[in-house]
């Protein structure tokens, strides 16, 4: 039943797929507005082959990389701190709300004033956008844990921390790494958009510098390879979270 | 005379592990949820706590247990106040609450991981006890591989591993069907006796509670209304539920908790 479906889904693509090359074939479309999957293919392909494509692509997954580490990082012991500590909570909370609201993006220009071009700004925007499932997550998790399960640690004479290691935790372990999924499809975007403003290197800087030269091939192949890079961190993240933590 | 009265007082210490004197307790709420309790446990005897839902019996286990504590009257633990639980205590709550990240072995454990390194012992004590509870074949599954009087089996090994010297139990087999939680009761008595435990039961199920007890204490509206001794033969077989003296009990029982006899 399952394979019947999955083989469903992949002839939804190819139709997809042929449809989109035989009408902009019949239509006689400029590649320049819209170019034909087989034109793309082979933008692809060549420049994954001359070692194009590899620098901006490395420079990319080091910037989620490190977003997702120290965002996700920071949301998680955030989450745990305010989880814990209801007066922290109370105390916080509005201002992390108040630092989501402000649209992170338009905080790019900004971040290129302080943190120069290149790497850095980029890493903070990715932090930044990671930061927040998993914090919102952690907390909601850590509130959720079951009162008897509570109640059976202070019976058995858990402390605190005893308490949050071995019971809170891994009980609130498949909603973090839900943050996390969130959190990672999420990174790709910031570390785009944050090519997009300020740096020259990375696949956000290459689809600006596609459409400048009016690349629009190249603009697609760099948006075939950001989609198969984001859905490949969130299979890696998913195999992770079933090869270690479910029960 | 004096070492006459030296001796009674120290045998009437060794008669209560536990004993409740003039204890209430209320929520946060303010209405008294128990009211001028009193209650006492010796070594080895099996009380059970009987009422309709909603009379106090759980909210009286778990200050009994040192969870909670009274706002007037005290609870005295092996002649001192208790005020938080002890490690002499066990408590089986009434969902299993099993740790689902670990496997069968490792929750049995758990009490004992807390507080130190496990050592060969523990290992073969969990195994032991495990295997006394009909799940020596199970060591390694997760909860969640277990049917529910499995889990609660799992729950109940849990709460002996430390070899404690009473075990609160809230409702234990409430939610197992007919025949689970008889053999469950069965095997609840045999290792009781075998370890000397003293037990505080609590159910609503009247049958249970005459099976089960050496005493039966019926709760209504935050009050014990009477204690019952139920003096049937030990141990006790299946075939005593069908008795004359058990249907007395029962019968007795009922009245007492309000409803028609």
């Amino acid at each position: 039943m399952k394979s019947k479906s999955y083989v469903w889904t992949c002839c939804i693509g190819v139709v997809f797929l042929l449809s989109w090359e035989i009408l902009v074939r019949y239509l006689g479309t400029s590649a320049l507005v819209m170019p034909a999957p087989t034109q793309i293919a082979d933008v692809l392909l060549k420049s994954l082959h001359n070692g194009y494509l590899w620098p901006h692509i490395w420079q990319t997954l080091v910037e989620v990389f490190w977003g997702i580490l120290l965002g996700g990082l920071m949301g998680c012991i955030g989450g745990i701190a305010l989880g814990e500590s209801s007066r922290l909570r109370n105390l916080l909370m509005p201002y992390v709300v108040l630092s989501q609201v402000v649209p992170k993006l338009a905080l790019a220009p900004l971040f290129i004033v302080w943190f120069g071009f290149g790497v850095l700004p980029t890493i903070v925007m990715t932090a930044l956008i990671c930061f927040f499932p998993l914090l919102e997550n952690t907390v909601t998790s850590m509130q959720q844990v079951d009162p008897q399960k509570l109640e059976l640690f202070r019976m058995l004479r858990a402390n605190r921390w005893q308490t949050l290691w071995r019971l809170k935790i891994p009980s609130g372990l498949p909603s973090i790494m839900a943050g996390l999924r969130v959190a990672v499809v999420l990174a790709w975007v910031g570390a785009v958009v944050g090519e997009f403003i300020g740096s020259s290197k990375g696949l956000g800087a290459l689809i600006i510098a596609a459409q400048g030269s009016m690349d629009t091939p190249l603009m697609f192949a760099v948006l075939v390879v950001i989609t198969v890079l984001g859905i490949s961190s969130y299979w890696t993240v998913q195999t992770i979270e079933q090869r270690f933590f479910k029960s | 005379m004096n070492s006459d009265s030296v001796t009674t007082e120290q045998e009437t210490k060794a008669l209560h592990l536990l004993r409740l004197r003039e204890v209430s307790f209320s929520y946060l709420d303010g209405v008294e949820t128990l009211q001028n309790i009193h209650l006492d446990l010796a070594p080895g005897e099996f009380h059970c706590l009987i009422g309709r839902s909603g009379c106090g019996k759980t909210s009286l286990l778990k200050l009994a247990a040192g969870l909670l504590l009274p706002k007037n009257g005290e609870v005295v633990w092996n002649n001192k106040p208790l005020d938080a639980p002890q490690s002499e205590m066990g408590f089986v709550f009434q969902s299993p609450t099993l740790l689902e990240w670990l496997d069968v072995l490792d929750n049995v454990l758990l009490p004992v991981a807390l507080h130190r390194k496990i050592t060969t012992p523990d290992l073969d004590k969990a195994k032991d006890l495990l295997q006394s509870v009909g799940l020596g074949n199970k060591l390694h599954n997760k909860p969640t591989e277990l049917s529910g009087g499995q889990q609660s089996r799992v729950a109940i090994a849990r709460a002996l591993i430390t070899g404690p010297r009473i075990l609160f139990m809230d409702e234990p087999f409430a939610s197992l069907d007919a025949i689970t939680r008889e053999e469950l009761q069965r095997d609840l008595m045999t290792i009781c006796a075998q370890h000397k435990t003293s037990i505080l039961f609590v159910t609503h199920d009247i049958g249970e509670a005459v099976y089960l007890g050496d005493q039966v204490s019926v709760m209504v509206e935050g009050k014990i209304h009477h204690t019952l001794k139920i003096d049937l033969p030990q141990p006790r077989h299946n075939a005593i539920r069908h008795s004359p003296e058990f249907n007395h009990y029962s019968a007795s029982l009922r009245h007492a908790m309000g409803g028609a006899a």
